[in-house]
């Protein structure tokens, strides 16, 4: 446990040096304060609804750049050999950098709660839907890390990494568009597994075990095969 | 030697990658205590070899025992008993040489006041906050050995310590690598037999994955066979001296010379930045 916490800390404290995470830090949240206004402004509706979705919509494009670094950069500059030299476990280095991320991310999350006291002050927001909202987004984002982390495992190219995520959320967030020309039960399948399919409950304040029990599986079986991944690594 | 008290064992490895071969059949043995060079030219298979002691490398098939304990089954404990200095330094660019030193003392399970140790024995406490990229090479290569020695490990495996330092740090290195507690164990590479001399008692000399000669230094430095001198130190002029000793006709001597004392570049150049 302690090995974990000093890599997501060593994780986290590597992303406030980066200046690709300060300019995708400084520019989602810029964007974001952006959709606020011009949301709230012409809805004059005290929801996040509609905010939330533009939100996701950008966790597709700026998740794998946070990601993309993560063991795709220690694998090409030699610092995986001291990595995996020291005694940790490969379960400890996955899941403390996935809290790393996570950890960012959250940061970046955070920033955007003042939107909570604007919404009250102007008007009487469901509070419980914007609660449950939140925590859809961050479970979304959550995954999407764990995807992202993924990918990382699998090359020693950050563009590559960031590539092969992208295209990865990319499919999961818009298949529901293909879901239309499918029928029968390789529909519900589809359905299942897309993201938009869960996020939606969250979104109008509903928690449900499906949906929880969706990102917390795929979070899990993300950072399992980054686990393989990195220990089949050193056997190439 | 006996298996139990072996801290290298290493019995018919073999490494592939694909076709080449770079680990051919090695075995060895090497005691607790014992400091030995491993010497070969590039791509003998120096890397490939300390890779799979560390249990970073998977053996195509063979057998090493660090300690007694087999380096895949065991591996975290393997791990835990040595201290290993990679190729390529393995060093983080944005950290500090402080942060980079804590982050291994914690991974590594070392105490964190051992930090201060490290940075003392490696010469580095002026370097300590300084960023890891903006460094020198020698002094990066340092921080890599700063790294190693955390915990006091039992066994050092050093990949070309030496490598990128001038002659001033080589004798640190060197220095550091002889005072190190009684019973640590070190294997180091290198391509240099000149850089090991003063460290090593032994050294495995490895070509084309094969293990070709595994000598103690002395007699690998002298040979078996060859030439003899004696060597006779003189002040001043010793021609005179010169002409008693041919006067003597000893038997077996072929030719007796004066010659003036050379000093090694390596002691000029240290003198000269003392
Ligand atoms: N990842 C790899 N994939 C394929 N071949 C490799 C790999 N690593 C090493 N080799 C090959 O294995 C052989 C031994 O390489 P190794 O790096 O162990 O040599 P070395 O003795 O450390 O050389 P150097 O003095 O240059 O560091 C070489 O022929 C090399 O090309
Ligand atoms: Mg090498």
């Amino acid at each position: 446990m302690n090995k974990i916490i000093a890599i997501a800390k060593k994780e986290l404290a590597a992303f406030f040096k980066s200046p690709t995470a300060a300019i995708v830090l400084v520019v989602t949240i810029s964007a974001f304060n952006v959709f606020f206004y011009l949301i709230i402004g012409e809805r004059k509706e005290a929801s996040l609804h509609e905010v939330f979705k533009v939100m996701e919509f950008f966790f597709i494009f700026i998740i794998p750049v946070l990601t993309m670094g993560v063991f795709s950069e220690e694998k090409r500059s030699g610092t995986m050999e001291f990595l995996m030299t020291t005694p940790t476990t490969n379960t400890e280095i996955v899941i403390g950098k996935f809290l790393g991320s996570l950890g960012f991310f959250s940061v970046l999350m955070g920033i955007t709660l003042v939107y909570y006291p604007i919404l009250e002050f102007f008007g009487s927001p469901d509070r419980l839907a914007m609660l449950s909202g939140y925590v859809g987004l961050w479970l979304e984002g959550a995954l999407f890390i764990a995807i992202g982390l993924l990918a990382s495992s699998l090359t020693q190219s950050q563009l590559i990494a960031a590539i092969v995520s992208y295209a990865i959320l990319f499919t999961l967030y818009f298949s529901t568009v293909f879901t239309k020309s499918l029928s029968g039960s390789s529909e519900d399948l589809l359905a299942a597994l897309t993201t938009a399919s869960h996020s939606q409950n969250f979104a109008v304040g509903l928690i449900t075990p499906v949906d929880l029990t969706y990102y917390l599986a795929g979070i899990v079986a993300c950072i399992f095969l980054a686990r393989v991944h990195i220990e089949n690594r050193a056997l190439e | 030697m006996i298996d139990s008290t072996s801290m290298i064992k290493v019995k018919d490895l073999v490494r592939k990658y694909g076709e080449v071969t770079a680990v051919d059949s090695v075995s060895f043995e090497i005691a607790p205590g014992e400091i030995v060079g491993l010497l070969g030219h590039n791509g003998a298979g120096k890397t490939t070899l300390m890779r799979i002691l560390t249990s970073y490398l998977p053996a195509t098939s063979g057998e090493v025992l660090i300690g007694g304990k087999d380096v895949r089954e065991n591996s975290l404990a393997v791990r835990r008993k040595i201290g290993y200095l990679p190729e390529t330094p393995p060093l983080y660019p944005d950290m500090n040489v402080r942060d980079f030193l804590a982050y291994a003392a914690r991974l590594k399970d070392a105490p964190a006041a051992d930090v201060d140790r490290v940075l003392a024995e490696c010469d580095l406490a002026d370097a300590a906050d300084k960023v890891i990229g903006t460094l020198s090479k020698g002094f990066k290569q340092r921080v890599g050995i700063a790294q190693a020695i955390l915990n006091d490990p039992e066994l050092l495996i050093l990949d070309e310590p030496t490598s990128g330092l001038d002659p001033v740090q080589v004798r640190q290195v060197r220095k550091l690598i002889t005072n190190l507690k009684e019973k640590r164990t070190v294997l180091l590479s290198t391509h240099v037999l000149s850089e090991i001399e003063h460290m090593a008692q032994r050294v495995l000399i490895i070509k084309a994955g094969k293990i070709i000669a595994d000598e103690s230094l002395n007699t690998l430095l002298t040979g078996a066979e060859g030439e003899q001198e004696i060597v006779i130190r003189m002040n001043g002029d010793g021609d005179d001296a010169v002409r008693k000793i041919r006067d003597l006709r000893l038997p077996g001597v072929e030719t007796i010379e004066v010659r003036k004392l050379q000093q090694s570049l390596e002691s000029v150049f240290i003198k000269l930045n003392e």
